[in-house]
């Protein structure tokens, strides 16, 4: 019977296919049960939604969602049909807020940025789920994720991703690096959570974001 | 005969309800048939597919069950159990053997990766036989390590996808602190390669602190060797553990077949009740038509030619069923992948129900054979009905 374990062991290490290992790459929260529960305290319930850019509009809305961003989408893995999860969650019968999360290449391996907003698409929450860095320890700090509460992509149109600089008055000049070294990682962060914001105003809140990225922050919704 | 036919249809659609519930019975016992060859085909295919892709027939590890090493290693022990390099030498001497390739597996736990840290797992594997072994594997990105003791990665295509790596981007081993560039990724295979990590054998030995120790040998045999023979000798070899490939299909293939087994019972219940149904229905016709069979008679047909019309009503009853179950078949095909894929303990990439014309061809020739058998009795009453008794049942 040990023998016949060793075998199937073997047998699964070798064989198996991958999506067993890894799951579909998109971003999802690794338990949504227990994540959910512990991101919003209050929650009763969730509903999981999978969108793409193509499924939702194409090379127009790419093509949008990159002019907002101020970046192309970039490489091999950041493409037009990635599906992202997006998280609705519930107190009883009303909705209180969303969880997303978006891959962002960073400078040793993939960085999983993960959101929870209110219904405003105001920040109530930073994390990442997934990061390899040697400055992991810094960048996981609660204090590090605390810096983007109460931002909202209004506070990201003035930054520039690709300079990593902000082009105006920006709220994201209050977010600090807390290791100089770790400037990849941290630039990563910022365009991570720029596309993700972006996406969920695409996604969810119906481009309520829009006008200010139109005007760069001269009108209020 | 064209008359016969015309006669028969019509005599079913004159109990539409209970020919179409007949036909429904057989249909899904025809489904179940068609998807359970499709699934014995597909799976057998598949399963080798994924055997041929791994290159090698047969895989020698250091003594001690693999199990029990992962399971120390995912525990944060040592784990791993090491064999001496020099072995390659020692299985590449006999006649059987077409190719060998050593491998060594390496992991290391990340303490910031995930929420609660993660482990990564580096494959070191020779870049001088490994490739020509896996010929297979083509590249989207780059190509094998550029030297044997490189620092340099190749990516299956998901590892890459997950690390959002490309050629020319770095990787870090964080435990060692060392970082390795990614030269190569490899297109999508559907295979345990698409998550792995390798890197040139000699780095792994080196960045790992373990020069001259393999976890695993992959060895390619001869077409004509003698496997069993084989087999005998590397289980001679001292302190190492032998899993050759056949073997390893013949335990799944023991596993799938507890499955099988109550899936093919499924399946032999399905046609023995649509084969009870098919004789109820006809009979019930047959008893219903007890006097127009007598009238028949009076009039001429014999006793063949009533035999005949209700075994070609049996025979449409049957072959109706039997398209309608190969359509359902060949429908819903992707659904029972996936049923399956949940039901059983390992399932092989690529599909697991592969249905062709051959396998309609023969679950026609089931259904035409049901419907032959089912059809001998209730055709032999009616075709023994006398003419006088029928008639003066009516008067009765």
């Amino acid at each position: 019977m040990k023998r016949l374990y060793c075998v199937f062991f073997v047998a699964v290490l070798l064989l198996i296919p991958i999506e067993q290992i890894f799951g579909a790459v998109g971003c999802d929260l690794n338990d949504p049960d227990r994540d959910v529960a512990r991101l919003f305290p209050s929650s009763t319930g969730f509903k999981t939604d999978y969108v793409s850019i193509d499924q939702r509009g194409g090379p127009d809305l790419l093509a949008q969602i990159e002019e907002r961003l101020g970046d192309k989408f970039k490489g091999l893995f950041e493409t037009i049909d990635v599906p992202y999860t997006l998280y609705e969650v519930f107190k009883g019968r009303d909705r209180i807020g969303y969880i997303h999360g978006v891959n962002e290449k960073g400078q040793y391996g993939g960085i999983q940025v993960f959101l929870v907003l209110d219904l405003e698409g105001v920040i109530k929450g930073f994390y990442f789920q997934r990061l390899t860095s040697r400055y992991g320890k810094q960048l996981r700090d609660p204090e590090f994720g605390e810096q983007f509460v109460g931002l909202t992509l209004k506070d990201f149109y003035n930054y520039d991703v690709q300079t990593g600089k902000p082009t105006g008055p920006s709220g994201v000049e209050k977010i600090k690096n807390p290791v100089p070294e770790a400037e990849p990682d941290f630039r990563a962060a910022l365009r991570g959570t720029k596309k993700n914001l972006i996406l969920v105003d695409e996604f969810i809140l119906g481009n309520r974001y829009l006008p200010y990225h139109q005007s760069r922050g001269e009108r209020k919704p | 005969m064209i008359k016969i036919l015309k006669v028969a249809y019509k005599n079913l659609l004159r109990k539409k309800t209970r020919s179409g519930l007949t036909i429904i019975g057989i249909g899904l016992a025809a489904w179940v048939l068609v998807s359970l060859l499709g699934f014995n085909k597909g799976y057998e295919s598949s399963l080798n597919r994924d055997i041929d892709n791994l290159g090698f027939q047969m895989i020698v590890t250091a003594k001690g069950c693999p199990y029990e090493a992962a399971t120390l290693m995912l525990k944060g022990g040592t784990g791993l159990r090491y064999m001496p390099g020099n072995i390659t030498e020692q299985i590449t001497k006999e006649p059987e053997v077409e190719a060998v390739t050593p491998m060594l597996m390496q992991a290391v736990f990340d303490p910031n990766k995930g929420e609660s840290g993660g482990y990564s797992a580096y494959l070191g594997v020779d870049p001088a036989t490994f490739p020509g072994m896996k010929s297979f594997l083509e590249f989207m990105q780059g190509a094998w390590f550029t030297d044997p003791e490189a620092m340099e990665a190749v990516l299956g295509y998901e590892a890459a996808e997950l690390e959002q790596r490309e050629v020319g981007d770095l990787l870090l081993i964080a435990e060692k602190n060392v970082e390795v560039k990614v030269v190569g990724i490899l297109k999508r295979t559907g295979t345990q390669d698409d998550g792995t990590i390798f890197l040139p054998l000699r780095s792994v030995q080196k960045i790992f602190g373990v020069k001259n120790e393999l976890t695993g040998v992959g060895i390619k045999v001869k077409k004509d060797a003698d496997m069993p023979r084989f087999e005998e000798k590397m289980y001679k070899l001292p302190d190492v553990q032998v899993v050759s490939l056949s073997q390893v299909k013949q335990t799944i293939m023991t596993l799938v077949s507890t499955a099988k087994v109550m899936v093919f019972s499924i399946a032999l219940i399905a046609i023995l009740i649509s084969v009870v149904g098919v004789i109820n229905t006809i009979l019930m016709s047959v008893m219903e038509r007890f006097q127009e069979i007598g009238i028949l008679k009076s009039m001429g047909a014999t006793a063949w030619d009533v035999f005949t019309l209700i075994w070609v009503e049996t025979l449409i009853l049957c072959i109706s069923g039997g398209m309608i179950g190969t359509a359902l078949a060949l429908a819903t095909a992707k659904l029972t992948e996936v049923l399956v894929r949940q039901l059983l303990p390992y399932a092989p990439s690529g599909g697991l129900v592969q249905i062709d014309l051959s396998l309609v061809i023969l679950t026609f020739g089931v259904v035409i054979l049901i419907g032959l058998l089912s059809g001998v009795y209730p055709s032999w009453k009616a075709g023994s009905v006398r003419p006088l008794e029928a008639i003066r049942s009516q008067v009765e």
